[in-house]
């Protein structure tokens, strides 16, 4: 038998070997550097077929075809398309990606020295002006977009597409200027997740012009979401209230807490 | 194969022509053109690993940041849970000092200065990291409720049992803190040694880093002689105490490093 020293080491180094860290975690996020630059998402041979394949999407869909055609009009070969081991997911990724970088230079908001005395841009409202800019982005494509959709709930696709989703959020928030770094990180994030699916999954069934009503279900939801975290933080702050005057109470008491 | 190296020599002269003409009109074109050559970049470089730096420099050698080689994989993964950690860390310091203060000073009210300055410099810190991981964009850890209540259990327990206990929560947690930036600096030179001896400028960013790491660590080592002064070694199971704290902080820092 192992002395307990040994035993503990052991089993300690075991929990080191493994480098354990969930691999959606991993993916969503990274140091981001402000002067180091960052690699960039897509090689240039397959950032230039998926450039021109992406705008044979609204006639051909997202296919292969769209894809060939693509690699055609950058001057490849068909085969080429090999490059892209995900074939037609690799398309709908792209999209994806690309408009999630291209996010931060479509929406400006003046900065404070601008606004002067105009009512502030609330972070609420910035977050909702850039959620609706994003879904504008589909505009071009929305006829298609079901079949995206379908793409992306594919079993081995389906960790990627949230990763993504995830990404998007966090690029949302980030450009809204919001700051907080506890629990609240998280349930922003997946909250406004939520919202944008769901949001963008209307918006394919909507016929209304200009998507009026898509961005009327947007602003319904985020409401929701408003009334359901403000409860939620009164109801946090009550409890902690509580908490702290009990104890003080009883500390008065001669209590030795 | 022609057909490839063709085509990627037509866009590299495109995009040498067009921005210097384009740079005030549409700076967005311009950024989206200098992340085609980025990306050929890195094409070239990992065509011909051998002389990789000397490659990209003279293709672009306007461009400021093309000095500095992007940090890889390994050094971002590294920066976000070194950040993380830091800010987890600092959270409970903050959360121990402030559950300490209240039973502490109602006994031994010398001490209020001294837990009034350590608990000033824990929240300093605490708000420097905060800052900084927003500012990276870095994905704060996801047992923020957890750390939290466990602090303050921790700070209002050593406490209660009295002064050279709460002394020595003081000096098992600032141990392990010290030791944890220490080796956060080291790494943070080494790099730093291998960019200067490759020819490359150390970012501000860096520097910055490193500067606050090094002020924070000295402060904290600061707590530690405070707290053997204050007798921590007089704390009754002393060995206990300490190694069960100590424990908890590692276990801590590899759970927050990761989640």
């Amino acid at each position: 038998m192992a002395p307990p020293a040994r035993l503990s080491n052991s089993i300690f180094g075991i929990f080191r070997a493994t480098s354990f860290r969930p691999a959606l975690l991993r993916k969503c996020r990274l140091y981001h550097s402000y002067e180091y630059s960052q690699p960039p998402p897509f090689s240039a041979t397959a950032s230039a077929i998926l450039a021109s394949a992406i705008t044979h999407v609204p006639s051909y869909g997202f296919t292969s075809t769209a894809l060939k055609l693509g690699a055609g009009d950058a001057g490849y070969l068909d085969v080429s398309t090999n490059l892209l081991p995900r074939g037609v997911f690799d398309l709908v990724n792209y999209h994806l990606i690309m408009q999630r970088l291209a996010l931060k230079d479509n929406v400006q908001f003046p900065s404070a020295s601008e606004q002067g005395t105009a009512k502030k841009l609330g972070i609420g409202a910035k977050v909702r002006t850039l959620t609706l800019a994003r879904l504008r982005a589909n505009e071009p494509i929305i006829h298609r977009w079901q079949e995206a959709l379908a793409i992306m709930a594919q079993p081995s696709y389906v960790p990627t597409s949230l990763a993504e989703l995830a990404r998007l959020a966090d690029e949302i928030w980030f450009l809204a200027g919001d700051t907080s770094v506890d629990t609240s990180w998280y349930t922003k994030r997946a909250s406004l997740s939520a919202i944008y699916s769901a949001t963008e999954i209307f918006m394919t069934q909507d016929t209304s012009k200009d998507f009026t009503e898509t961005e009327q279900f947007l602003d319904a939801r985020l409401e929701d979401v408003t009334r359901i975290g403000g409860f939620l933080g009164a109801l946090g702050e009550w409890v902690d209230y509580t908490g702290h005057s009990a104890v003080n109470v009883l500390r008065s008491k001669g209590v030795r807490i | 194969m022609s057909s490839v190296l063709l085509s990627k020599s037509k866009v590299l002269r495109n995009s040498s022509r067009q921005i210097p003409i384009l740079d005030f009109l549409a700076p967005s074109i311009v950024t989206w053109r200098q992340k085609v050559c980025m990306s050929m970049h890195t094409a070239v470089t990992a065509s011909s690993s051998t002389n990789s730096q000397s490659v990209s420099q003279s293709q672009n050698p306007k461009n400021k940041n093309s000095q500095m080689r992007p940090l890889n994989q390994e050094q971002r993964d590294f920066l976000e849970s070194a950040l993380r950690v830091n800010q987890a860390g600092e959270l409970a310091a903050v959360l121990i000092y402030t559950a300490q203060t209240p039973p502490l000073i109602r006994s031994h009210p010398h001490l209020r200065p001294l837990m009034k300055h350590m608990y000033e410099q824990e929240e300093g810190h605490f708000k420097t990291f905060s800052e900084l991981i927003a500012k990276h964009r870095v994905r704060p850890t996801l047992m923020y409720p957890v750390w939290k209540a466990a602090a303050t259990a921790l700070g209002w327990g050593t406490a209660i049992m009295g002064r050279e206990a709460a002394m020595a929560c003081t000096e098992a947690v600032e141990t392990e803190i010290g030791g944890h930036y220490n080796e956060q600096v080291r790494v943070l030179l080494d790099w730093a040694e291998k960019m200067e001896t490759r020819g490359e400028g150390v970012g501000e960013e860096m520097k910055e880093l490193l500067e606050n790491l090094r002020r924070i660590r000295d402060e904290e080592l600061e707590h530690l002689d405070h707290a053997v002064d204050n007798d921590a070694k007089a704390a009754e199971p002393y060995e206990l105490l300490t190694n069960v704290i100590r424990g908890g902080c590692r276990t801590a820092i590899w759970i927050s490093e990761r989640l």
